[in-house]
């Protein structure tokens, strides 16, 4: 069974539209993207004290980014962390930032095609970030945010921190001009 | 059919083009890279010569049969040519990346379904079966092809993967030249199969233009150079997951801020 012609010209003229809409928004992205230019890349990394998130992520991770033994973990109190993290609202500028630094790594697969590893462990990472992020919002609606907030908080931190870490040994590894502003903002 | 001057113009002009990009092919080393799409257009450049050889020697049943022969396994390459583009962009280093694979997998799935719904959709004036099989066998192939080369190019960006210069050349073209046909194989269904219609006259000569504009745009991109990558050690793979160096640096840091 087919339809009438005209259905069918209709069916294709709104299959092309969509086509071409999802095409020009694409093609628009990627000419707006942060990392045609890395003077905007940077920029767009929001400002955060690095000692603090260091401070954070080093109570509960180990020199090699490992998880600590239990009884040398998570020695910080709630109102520590809450105050070290700047809150749900630091949180979400680490989400925004774990976006950035996805663009930073996939910003040296323009000479180390092989980088494409290191984007697609941050990719992972910035999930699992988002994914203790939404855990937060979620305890925040129902009123339970100060008792969920040392555990996921924490652990977002953690894979933050390991985020930036990850970069920067990339643009080290790969001897790139970059890295000097690159460890100014990280 | 009798040929016009454009029609024998665009025909000879399209041949020469395909044997020149042949050549650029195989004499700049690309063939090694992209074997399915040098076989596509080595297809092309045989079965030309095929058909007008039998054309002109064979007969009416002959021509029939290297002509519907050619066009399946046309149609079986341009999918590998797919594939080909694909496993360049999402698998540069032999492995899927983990976080692509499940999308793309659900797009091509997406894709299959709207180039079948279509292709239902569609009602050709056929005579025969085989005419209504082939019109709708070349609007699936057609909406396929132009989906996913959208979707690839969607995705690739939505996570950053960067296209080598070739791939995307070859990609580009081959996406541009697959939604033209959706619009020569949609007025094809619509103004019918008649080949001494205008209107069909008129959109065989822009698809063969179109295809020529493709031709010698891969006879240019793939005659220049992509730009030069470079090589990760062994060493620096292992500096990079480690981490040692970066998080001990952190470490002596907060240590000596303590002792402070």
């Amino acid at each position: 069974m087919s339809a009438h012609p005209l259905q069918f010209v209709v069916a294709i003229g709104i299959f092309l539209s969509v086509l071409l809409s999802i095409a020009g928004y694409y093609y628009i992205r990627s000419r707006r993207s942060p990392a045609a230019g890395w003077e905007q890349l940077l920029a767009s990394l929001t400002s955060i004290d690095r000692n603090n998130i260091a401070l954070v992520a080093l109570d509960l991770v180990d020199e090699s980014g490992r998880p600590k033994g239990s009884h040398e973990a998570a020695t910080l109190e709630p109102a520590q962390l809450w105050e070290l993290v700047g809150g749900l609202e630091g949180l979400e500028v680490l989400e925004r930032n774990s976006e950035v630094l996805i663009e930073l790594a996939c910003y040296v697969q323009q000479w180390y095609p092989e980088a494409l590893v290191v984007a697609e462990r941050l990719r992972l990472d910035a999930r699992e970030l988002k994914w203790h992020v939404s855990r937060l919002k979620g305890a925040a609606q129902k009123g339970n945010l100060h008792i969920s907030f040392p555990f996921y908080a924490q652990r977002a931190v953690v894979t933050y921190y390991l985020m930036t870490r990850r970069v920067l040994s990339l643009y080290e590894a790969g001897n790139l001009s970059m890295l000097a502003d690159l460890q100014r903002e990280l | 059919m009798r040929l016009t001057s454009l029609d024998f113009l665009l025909w000879a002009a399209g041949f020469v083009a395909q044997l020149a990009l042949l050549f650029v092919l195989w004499y700049r080393r690309r063939a090694r890279a992209f074997p399915y799409f040098t076989a596509l257009i080595t297809l092309n450049v045989v079965r030309t010569t095929v058909l007008y050889f039998v054309l002109h020697h064979g007969t009416k049943a002959g021509y029939a049969y290297s002509y519907w022969s050619a066009a399946i396994l046309d149609v079986i390459l341009q999918l590998c040519v797919v594939y080909e583009v694909a496993s360049r962009v999402f698998r540069p280093l032999d492995v899927w990346a983990r976080d692509v694979r499940g999308k793309f997998a659900w797009l091509a799935g997406l894709s299959l379904s709207v180039a079948s719904g279509l292709s239902w959709l569609e009602s050709p004036p056929a005579r025969t079966w085989m005419q209504a099989f082939a019109t709708k066998g070349n609007l699936f192939t057609a909406v396929l092809e132009s989906e996913l080369f959208v979707f690839m190019m969607a995705l690739s960006i939505s996570v950053g993967i960067p296209w080598g210069t070739h791939v995307a050349k070859i990609a580009q073209g081959l996406g541009a030249y697959s939604l033209i046909s959706v619009l020569f194989e949609t007025g094809h269904s619509y103004f019918g199969m008649s080949r001494e219609l205008p209107v069909f006259i008129w959109l065989s000569h822009v698809r063969m233009a179109a295809y020529l504009g493709c031709v010698s745009y891969w006879i240019v991109s793939l005659w220049n150079e992509e730009r030069a990558v470079r090589t990760m050690t062994e060493q620096m793979r292992a500096s990079i997951f480690t981490l040692q160096t970066q998080v001990e640096h952190h470490l002596q840091d907060l240590r000596s801020r303590k002792k402070l």
